[in-house]
């Protein structure tokens, strides 16, 4: 007996020099300005407030996206390019979508250099955030133009998400967007509480409405949890934050499959009726509709066409599935990041660009 | 409810709470009890095919040690035998013969309706299936007495920690640990703990972050040469890790509680030769198939050629036991052929595995030994890992001509360490001869390997939530 609580003494008060000598190495390399992989590595476990703190403090900090993709901001930026458009230009391509949409209809303008395109774009957004924004720019586009819907496998359970900082664990961007609800045929939108860069700055000096932002998140917010949001004091223990690391990732993987299951959120339902709104908008406002379903090769996945394609032949919208061009199992079609290689997205950029072809000889 | 979860440690929490405030009789009715929980955390459903196997052999035991008769023994061998067999054959591989029969008459010509069957697999059924079949067989044998506690038995049967992917315990190991009451002690509680941390870094460290390397790899239509090279290599480190992995939890936590559970691995990858190798892998299977299967076929009583075909009827049937695939056929087809080629040449070529002496040049040569076997092994896995026929000509294919270049996603900088870690381990008992060399050196060096452990296995955790490889046999 006593040799074993000597034991745990000694492994505790091991743990606790391991941990503090970490630390010290840790802060050494940052404050050096080496903010090498492993720093990064135990950074991932901060918690999400720790993580938008150290982001607010220092918004061009490595990795930082705390000033990204906010909707206002964005909206702003595409009103004053609208202005600024000539009229007379022809079509211009306007997505809402992510990286995975933007190299795609890059690839495309390599291939057309004279392709007009404006885009709207988050890391990773999910399709809650560009189809707000489709619906937010609507006065941003033309008779004519090409509005374009991206939605990205990875980010569809998400859907039950009102900012990537509850999902996105590791790299927190905390840009809002609100969660669509059916109701009767339409969709109802349940507004974020915080949804500019401006109101995330003044939580930190008005707790009520941040508690009141928390109190949301908890409510509405699927991926919402204490493990990955509670207890920012452990996150001075790199030990602490690399458990927090994994229980966090895990809580997010566990929540996206829950989701995907069919449990708490109808994501198939609302996708569906997203995509004929998106459809019949467009239309209404003489714009050519594109669906583009990007499908990745994250563990925790949908199939995105499958769980699409009702609400693209009820439609009847043009659409381009990656899945139908490239097999997303086949890993050499990816970069180390994730995403397709320039090879792959050359390759759709070309059926985009037929696609857009077909769409316009049609009018 | 897997190990590497939160939920079973806190299930684990409870029972050993329990488990130190009842006395002998209580503890175990109360474990039976714990392992039905556990078992029916996965499917509650299958726990009648536990009962039924329990309720049979505690029935057949007893009838055979009371009948003279050798028919009559013969007879209740044969209800134990029909009705595990039966189970397993039904459950994990009717959809399989029934598949492989329609292709037979499609390509033979004739139209068979197609059919299916959606079977699900109860997970660990091989393995219980086994267990309670040694308890038979033994008795038939008259190498053991029957139990007549039937609650006792029905542990011995379903103990928790080993119940759903071995190690398969023999009656006449569990038994007595189970009838009689046990020790505890805080020795024996930080040993258990140890191994439950060498298990959680084997399984959660390094088998989980190799994992989607190598089936990335393998779900890929065109990987590169040293794409399958490096693949196959990766496999063969998880799938230890993962079932070695499983196995020390499973040790540890019986450990914990008292119990004395088999060895089975020995580092398997210092073996020079398929029938060392075979000493080391799965030591619970390789003997009961050698015990119950290959002695049973004859063994080498009957001269060389029925002594391989008794070694490649054995091994094709532990790869059968594997899975309903033809693909374990094939790699249990492989080790027989391995052992039957090993046994041929072992009378011409002097032996230099473990008995050799250990000069230098000795050691240099077992190592290139090692490694060059390690490649025969790695093959051997090849045809484990790979998803059909198709794909094992294909990858054979890349072997010698696949394409240049590297594409398998990178492995996290823990696994390399948590590998590191995992040789140096396996050296030094290969090296001392003792699984506890570590109990020799002083408290606080121990504490810091400890300390150390506990912060790799934190640094390698990312989403242990992957089922381990071997419930799926």
């Amino acid at each position: 007996m006593k040799r074993t609580a000597a034991m745990l003494g000694l492994i505790l008060l091991c743990l606790a020099l391991l941990d503090t000598g970490v630390a010290v190495v840790l802060h050494w390399a940052e404050a050096q300005g080496r903010m090498g992989s492993l720093v990064r590595y135990f950074d991932y476990g901060r918690s999400v407030p720790g993580k938008l703190a150290r982001w607010e403090a220092d918004p061009d900090a490595p990795g930082s996206l705390y000033n990204v993709a906010w909707r206002p901001d964005a909206l702003a930026v595409s009103a004053a390019g609208f202005a600024d458009e000539a009229t007379d230009t022809g079509p211009v391509i306007r997505s809402y979508g992510m990286s995975f949409v933007n190299d795609i209809i890059a690839a495309a303008r390599d291939q057309d250099p004279d392709l007009l395109w404006d885009n709207l774009a988050g890391p990773g957004a999910p399709p809650n955030f560009t189809y707000a924004l489709f619906q937010e720019d609507r006065a941003n586009r033309r008779r004519g133009d090409i509005a374009v819907l991206g939605i990205l496998s990875s980010s569809v359970p998400a859907m039950a998400a009102l900012s990537s900082r509850s999902w996105v664990f590791e790299q927190p961007a905390p840009y809002t967007y609100p969660i669509f609800q059916p109701e009767e045929d339409g969709l109802k939108r349940i507004e974020p509480l915080v949804t500019s860069v401006a109101q995330e700055h003044a939580l930190a000096s008005d707790p009520a409405q941040a508690r009141a932002w928390a109190d949301q998140l908890a409510e509405r917010d699927a991926f919402y949890s204490p493990i990955t949001f509670g207890a920012v004091w452990l996150d001075a223990s790199p030990l602490a934050r690399l458990v927090r690391r994994s229980l966090g990732t895990a809580h997010v993987s566990q929540t996206k499959a829950d989701i995907l299951a069919g449990s708490g959120y109808p994501y198939v339902e609302v996708l569906d009726r997203m995509i004929v709104d998106f459809a019949r908008t467009a239309r209404a406002d003489g714009q050519i509709p594109i669906v583009v379903l990007v499908q990745t090769r994250n563990p925790v996945n949908v199939d995105v066409l499958t769980v699409a394609r009702p609400g693209l032949e009820r439609a009847n919208v043009a659409y381009l599935a990656t899945a139908e061009h490239f097999d997303p199992t086949d890993i050499s079609g990816f970069v180390s990041d994730g995403h397709y290689t320039s090879e792959v997205n050359a390759r759709f950029g070309t059926v985009f660009l037929a696609l857009v072809e077909a769409a316009q000889t049609q009018r | 409810m897997l190990f590497t979860q939160l939920n079973f440690w806190l299930f684990f929490a409870i029972v050993s709470a329990l488990y130190v405030l009842l006395p002998h009789k209580a503890q175990n009715r109360m474990l039976l009890v714990a392992s039905y929980i556990f078992y029916g955390a996965w499917d509650w459903r299958f726990l009648s095919l536990i009962l039924l196997s329990t309720f049979i052999d505690y029935a057949v035991g007893l009838r055979m040690a009371t009948a003279t008769r050798q028919d009559k023994r013969k007879q209740l061998l044969w209800i134990s035998l029909a009705v595990n067999l039966g189970m397993l054959g039904i459950f994990k591989y009717l959809g399989f013969f029934l598949d492989s029969f329609q292709e037979l008459l499609t390509w033979a010509g004739y139209t068979a309706d197609p059919f299916t069957l959606s079977i699900v697999l109860p997970v660990g059924i091989s393995f219980y299936t086994f267990q309670t079949l040694s308890y038979t067989i033994d008795i038939y044998r008259r190498e053991l007495k029957p139990c007549h506690d039937f609650l006792d038995f029905a542990l011995f049967v379903a103990f928790f920690p080993q119940l759903v992917a071995g190690p398969i315990e023999r009656a006449k190991n569990l038994l007595p640990n189970i009838s009689a009451p046990r020790i505890l002690s805080w020795d024996a509680l930080g040993r258990g703990a140890v191994l439950c941390l060498l298990g959680l870094i084997k399984k959660v460290v390094i088998a989980d972050a190799i994992a989607p390397s190598v089936d990335a790899i393998y779900a890929s239509p065109d990987p590169t040469r040293w794409d399958v090279i490096l693949a196959t290599w990766l496999f063969a480190i998880q799938i230890y890790c993962d079932f070695s992995g499983y196995t020390d939890i499973a040790r540890g936590v019986a450990k914990m509680l008292g119990f004395r559970l088999m060895r089975n691995f020995a580092q398997p990858y210092f073996a020079v030769d398929p029938q060392e190798f075979w000493r080391r892998w799965h030591i619970s299977l390789s003997t009961w198939l050698r015990d119950y299967l290959y002695i049973s076929l004859g063994g080498n009583r009957g001269g060389p050629w029925k002594t391989y075909r008794n070694l490649m009827a054995t091994m094709a049937l532990g790869g059968l036991w594997h899975g309903a695939a033809w693909n374990f056929v094939l790699w249990g087809l492989y080790q027989g052929g391995l052992l039957s080629i090993h046994r041929a040449l072992a009378g011409t070529h002097k032996r230099s595995g473990e008995g050799a002496q250990r000069s230098a040049m000795a050691w240099v040569r077992r190592i290139l030994m090692i490694a060059v076997f390690f490649q025969a092994v790695c093959y051997g896995w090849l045809l484990f890992r790979a998803t059909s026929f198709a794909q094992i000509v294909d990858f054979t294919g890349r072997l010698f001509t696949g394409p240049p270049g590297l594409t398998i996603p990178t492995i996290p900088a823990a696994a390399y360490l948590g590998m590191v870690v995992l040789l140096v381990w396996d050296v030094l008992i290969e090296r001392t001869g003792n699984v506890r060399f570590y109990q020799t050196w002083p408290m606080v060096i121990r504490a810091g390997i400890y300390a150390g452990m506990i912060y790799l296995l934190a640094f390698g955790a990312t989403t242990a939530t992957s089922a381990f490889i071997y419930f799926q046999f």
